[in-house]
């Protein structure tokens, strides 16, 4: 893909939000996207067409992350209020609140059976939650951390975790193992390129770092854009040849992946670029940020 | 009138007027002819013939029964159900006379039947008819305990004809031979009980309706014979008996009923098989030879007479009859073939009606065995010598000095690798072809052929010892000559020292699986790895498994899938243990290199160093440094053990890989050090540090680097010396130190460097203590007192588990007390113990204490250089440690109030403060719940309060993590 082919023309803007939008998300088939803010509300678009389908309100605090199961059956979201809910997606209604963080929750993710949500907390803790069951209980708690997890990723036999205290720790559930990599610098987003072979983690001195999970070793770092009080999403295209992510100066940037030259970084919000999200197949990405906007972006 | 009247003369008896007489019957008369009919019915009565009402019972009706005993149902008639013509169509009823009459009418017909009279009733057929009747008609009058008509086969009247009947006035009896008995009562009863028996035996036992005339015919023999012959007299009047039910089929099943042929044919037998009784029977003695009693001998003088013969045991004929049914077709095969003896045993299976062949078609075929060549001989001869065997066996060539020439010495040794590659053909094929060449000349024994000879068995030897070593190791040792080992150990021949490693890439351009190996094998390392350490002493299972996983390592090549007995450990396991070996491997070749350069005491540290791999089960974590990149510190991993819990392993559809293991016991260390705070100094100087050491080792080389790791490994005993020094005080030893004394537990602990500082530092642990009010009321419950002082020799006892207990210095009071709440429990039992034996010695010193108290708290600052020590152990030592003290920070956030640490936790948290812009604006309600906390601490007794939320929180983080 070169570089002409990234998503840079600005197709929809879907507005709605009232307030900072603090988390954007595609659906699994990118067909929809879900978007959370400070004004304690979840909805859902088509981005495509730019239509808003439905709000789910029931958080009593800001939304931080939320979560689509792969069918679109179910939502999870988490946020200020210390609580992850566990939605049905066409009632609008929350069937299931899980209560046991200490503090703030700040992200949250199904696992790929939609069997198990696993959030990350402000208090250092990843806690994962049984959705079978009518328990509201944690089945795991994960406290190894030993500052505030960001964000979390799940694989098919992973948890893996970045957090403040500057690792991206991997559980692995299968080997009963964990695996930390100590990047040195505060862990804000994770996230995994599609092969799952590497974590691309945004660090808080302005500086993505792209780790190889099987080892350890850092293969790139991506610099340019400002990152350094916010927490700000990143993620790898969907052919996993660009880096995209977004600054506090509202741009959005686009790496290379093998050589980390910024092949192309404009400017896309007024404010801060909260969450970026590309689109499992298609050349297409929705960016949302503090400025109250989701705008999605085509070729 | 009167004279009138007197004057008459009557004569004969006068009539009886019929008035009186009949007057019921009149009456019943006319009732029942005129005047009745005009009354109701319920006037009407009924009567008979006789005039009398007829009582049919109180219940059934009384006198009124049946409609007035008119009729049986209210219309008179009972109506015929209607039955459809559609199946029976209209069949025509053939009525007669019968149908019609009543009973009396019927009575009276009878009578007019023509029989004969009885007189003249001889073979009492009119009798038997007539006293069937009678039966009948007792039976209607009287109610009979069958209910309904009893079937006349049950009932049989005994009607007997005139002759019987006069000779039962002569006194004849059923069963009876018609003569003039003498014999004896007994001797009656025993004849009839036998003939009975032989009648079950015989098959026709005559129906008794039919037995009339045969029994005429009978008597008429018997009466015959009688008079000729007393003692032989089976034939007798038969007793009327039913046809006995022999054989075992169902009650009215005739298995002959489609197959009447059948039926003849076992007639036929059974007759016969009579035939034959019968036919023994017929000579005087044979009957009765045949039946004698087993058991009873006949004296010489006397006769075989009829009560000899055996009542009870089976007769000869039952058991004739008995083998008959079992063996009908034998039987069977026997009747038709008469003129044949008994058929085989052979010919049994035969069906009947079947013959046996004379001659079968069917032949046994036989084949010839295959026939062994001659030449041919069972053990396989191999074409060429058999190398192996020969190869050890053969003395060694001499050494030879290789030729000047470097070519040539490159060419042979690369033909003598061939060679002993791929065998003799080679060389044979390499001296048929070059055989014009003269670089060749070797082969043919030329100049250099010594040479060459030597260095094919060296590489023989090479090959024989490369390949098996992975499966054979211990027992290639006893084999080993001095080249081989010395070839092993690395040693070199000494003329070889200064020649150049062979290279093959010159020779042909063929790279050899030899050549491999050479490339990934260090032989110097792993022998002596091997040699020097053994890690893994105390389980020489796992020993074994190491040398193993060394050998693997260094050796290259080939791997075996399952290496050395581990097939019986579980992945995980063997993942685990691989680490381990890893790890230790590392630690060993560094060592090694360390031990070239620096002196030879080191190779004592490595069995220290490497026994901490010992235990890898329960040191759970080992940082192995994967892949750093000159230049660039991070990312750093690390490895630790994880334990999903069963129901997440679940969720995700994997396998525990902990199942059916148990909880990992929870370390005393750790528990103790999860108790201790760390305050924020250290850890942050302490990562500073780690950073700053990394980066400084990074760019060393080999050796230095090894020599660090030495240095590390050789820190604990410093740092333990170091830790002796700083740690004042383990608690319980602190508390309850003098007791110990007393009890003699003095372990060889390191002694004590400066008491003062320890006693100070005792003491104001002491002071900090909450517990000091639990002891105290402790103390007062139990009616002793708390000892005012504290010897200072009381930290010399100390338990070589807390080893790694930080410094006391800085712990809070806090953390103390809870930690000796906490531990209560644990230590209640010795905490007891100690105070029943010496508990006077506890004198309540709390003030004491509390004085001390100020001086103590402020004596935070140590120097730094400790610390980074301290902290350099921490980062080595396994990191549940590091965890807890991660825990042990993070209690701090809310009950650290010293001002030094409060700055350096400020410094830690910059950090975070960063991350989230939302969280900025929480910082400052956090720092006021801070601010909080230490208003708390001000008031009067915050810290029981304080102490009571964090023992609950950390009982609830560790059963979290539980």
């Amino acid at each position: 893909m070169s570089a002409s082919d990234l998503p840079r023309k600005e197709v929809t803007v879907l507005k709605g939000h009232e307030g900072a939008v603090l988390a954007a998300r595609f659906n699994s088939d990118g067909n929809y996207c879900l978007s959370c803010g400070k004004d304690r509300t979840i909805r859902l678009w088509n981005p495509h067409r730019g239509i808003h389908i439905k709000t789910y309100k029931s958080h009593g605090r800001e939304v931080r992350d939320v979560h689509c199961t792969p069918d679109n059956s179910k939502l999870v979201s988490c946020g200020g209020d210390r609580q992850v809910f566990y939605w049905d997606v066409s009632t609008g209604r929350v069937i299931r609140k899980f209560r046991g963080h200490d503090s703030e929750v700040n992200a949250v993710k199904f696992n790929e059976y939609s069997s198990v949500v696993v959030s990350a907390g402000y208090d250092q803790s990843l806690r994962a939650w049984d959705c079978r069951s009518h328990s509201t209980e944690p089945i795991q708690i994960v406290d190894t951390f030993s500052d505030s997890v960001m964000s979390v990723c799940l694989t098919k036999t992973e948890i893996i975790g970045g957090s403040v205290d500057g690792t991206v720790r991997t559980f692995d559930i299968r080997l009963g193992r964990e695996i930390a990599d100590d990047l040195g610098q505060p862990v804000n987003c994770i996230s995994l390129s599609n092969d799952a072979n590497c974590i691309l983690a945004s660090c808080l001195d302005s500086t993505l770092r792209l780790l190889d999970r099987s080892t350890g070793e850092l293969l790139q770092e991506y610099k340019g854009h400002t990152c350094k009080s916010f927490k700000m999403d990143c993620c790898l295209t969907n052919t996993d040849a660009h880096v995209t992510g977004g600054s506090e100066d509202g741009f959005i940037y686009f790496w290379d992946l093998v050589d980390a030259t910024v092949i192309s970084s404009f400017r896309a919000h007024s404010s801060v670029v909260t969450s970026v999200s590309y689109h499992p197949k298609d050349n297409c990405m929705i960016t949302a940020s503090v400025d109250g906007t989701i705008r999605v972006w085509k070729t | 009138m009167d004279s009138d009247q007197e004057d008459f003369v009557f004569h004969g008896t006068p009539i009886e007027r019929e008035e009186d007489h009949s007057s019921r019957k009149k009456k019943a008369l006319a009732e029942s002819s005129g005047n009745l009919r005009s009354l109701p019915a319920w006037k009407q009565e009924v009567r008979d013939e006789e005039g009398r009402r007829r009582l049919h019972g109180a219940f059934t009706g009384g006198f009124s029964a049946g409609y007035y005993n008119t009729v049986g149902s209210k219309e008179g008639w009972t109506p015929q159900s209607f039955t459809s013509s559609r199946k029976n169509r209209a069949e025509v009823k053939q009525q007669s006379l019968v149908n019609f009459l009543d009973e009396d009418e019927k009575a009276e017909l009878e009578g007019r039947s023509l029989a004969a009279s009885s007189k003249f009733d001889t073979f009492g057929f009119t009798a038997a008819e007539f006293a069937r009747k009678q039966a009948e008609k007792e039976n209607r009058s009287r109610p009979s305990a069958i209910p309904g008509p009893v079937p006349d086969e049950i009932i049989l009247p005994a009607a007997e004809s005139i002759g019987i009947q006069l000779l039962k006035k002569m006194g004849w009896r059923h069963g009876h031979s018609i003569k003039d008995s003498h014999s004896s009562s007994l001797y009656e009863a025993r004849r009839e009980a036998r003939r009975a028996f032989l009648s079950f035996t015989s098959d026709e036992a005559k129906p008794m309706l039919s037995t009339s005339m045969p029994a005429e015919n009978n008597f008429e023999d018997v009466l015959d014979k009688s008079a000729e012959d007393d003692d032989k007299s089976p034939k007798i009047t038969p007793v009327y008996m039913l046809k006995p039910k022999q054989d075992l089929h169902g009650l009215g099943y005739d298995p002959y009923k489609h197959a009447p042929e059948f039926r003849e044919s076992k007639r036929l037998r059974t007759a016969g098989g009579r035939a034959h009784g019968q036919r023994a029977r017929d000579n005087l003695f044979g009957l009765n030879s045949g039946n004698i009693a087993p058991g009873f001998g006949i004296g010489a003088l006397e006769e075989l007479d009829v009560e000899d013969e055996d009542v009870y045991g089976s007769g000869y004929d039952f058991e004739e009859t008995l083998i008959e049914e079992a063996e009908e077709p034998a039987k069977l095969s026997i009747e038709l073939h008469n003129n044949r003896p008994r058929l085989t045993d052979k010919e049994h299976g035969i069906l009947a009606g079947f013959q046996l062949a004379s001659n079968s078609d069917y032949q046994l075929e036989r084949f010839e065995p295959p026939r062994i060549p001659k030449e041919y001989e069972p053990i396989h001869k191999f074409s060429g010598p058999l190398e192996i065997g020969s190869r050890l066996s053969d003395p060694p060539p001499l050494e030879v000095a290789p030729p000047e020439d470097s070519n040539l010495k490159v060419l042979i040794e690369g033909v003598a690798t061939l060679v002993a590659r791929c065998g003799k053909i080679f060389e044979d094929l390499s001296r048929e072809k070059n055989q014009s060449n003269p670089l060749y000349s070797f082969l043919n024994g030329g100049k250099f052929y010594d040479y060459y000879s030597r260095k094919l068995w060296e590489e023989r030897q090479k090959r024989n010892q490369t390949r098996p070593l992975l499966d054979r190791d211990d027992s290639s040792v006893s084999k080993m000559t001095a080249e081989t080992r010395g070839r092993i150990l690395g040693e070199r021949p000494l003329e070889r020292s200064s020649v150049a490693p062979i290279s093959f890439d010159t020779h042909a351009g063929v790279k050899f699986h030899t050549n491999l190996v050479d490339t990934f094998t260090k032989p110097i390392v792993f022998n002596e790895l091997l040699k020097v350490s053994k890690p893994f002493k105390d389980d020489p299972a796992k020993q074994e498994r190491f040398e193993q996983f060394l050998k693997e390592k260094y050796q290259g090549g080939l791997r075996s899938t399952d290496s050395g007995g581990t097939s019986y450990m579980s992945e995980s396991v063997r993942a685990r243990e691989r680490l381990d070996f890893e790890a230790a491997a590392e630690a060993i070749e560094k060592a090694q290199l360390a031990k070239s350069s620096t002196l030879n005491k080191h190779s004592m540290e490595f069995s220290v160093g490497a026994m901490q791999f010992t235990s890898g089960g329960i040191e759970d974590a080992k940082s192995v440094q994967v892949d750093e990149l000159p230049g660039k510190i991070l990312p750093k991993r690390e490895e630790f053990q994880w334990r999903p819990s069963p129901i997440l392993c679940k969720r995700f559809d994997l396998i525990d890989p902990y199942m059916g293991k148990p909880a990992p016991a929870p370390r005393i260390r750790s528990k103790l050090d999860s108790h201790f705070f760390i305050p924020d100094s250290f850890k942050a100087s302490g990562t500073e540090e780690k950073v700053a050491s990394r980066g400084d080792a990074l760019p060393m080389t080999q050796s230095q680097m090894s020599e660090n790791t030495n240095l590390v490994e050789k820190e604990p005993e410093v740092q333990m010396e170091i830790e002796n020094v700083e740690r004042p005080v383990d608690l319980y030893k602190a508390i309850f130190s003098d007791d110990s004394e007393d009890e003699g537990e003095t372990s060889a602990v390191n002694k004590v460097e400066n008491p003062e500082k320890k006693v100070e530092a005792a003491n104001a642990t002491l002071n900090r203590l909450m517990a000091g009010d639990f002891l105290e009321s402790l103390g007062k419950e139990l009616g002793l007192e708390v000892p005012p002082d504290l010897p200072p020799s009381l930290d010399k006892a100390r338990d070589p588990l807390h080893k790694e207990v930080p410094h006391v210095n800085d712990i809070g009071n806090s953390t103390v007390s809870e930690f000796t709440k906490e531990d209560k429990s644990l230590e209640a039992r010795e905490l007891v113990q100690n105070l029943s034996i010496d508990g006077k010695k506890y004198a309540s010193n709390d003030s004491l204490h509390k004085r001390s108290d100020d001086p103590s708290f402020g004596s935070v600052p140590q120097n730094d250089g400790k610390m980074r020590s301290l902290y350099d152990q921490s980062d080595s030592s396994p990191s549940e440690d590091e965890r807890s003290r991660k825990v042990s920070k993070r209690h701090q956030y809310s009950s650290y109030s010293d001002s030094d640490s409060s700055e350096q936790r400020h410094h830690s948290s910059s950090k975070r403060r960063k991350s989230h812009s939302s969280r900025e604006r929480e910082k400052p309600s956090s720092r006021r719940k801070h601010s909080k906390h230490r208003k708390h601490r001000d008031k009067d007794s915050p810290e029981r309060s304080r102490h009571r939320s964090k023992r609950e929180r950390d009982e609830s983080k560790r059963d979290k993590r539980r």
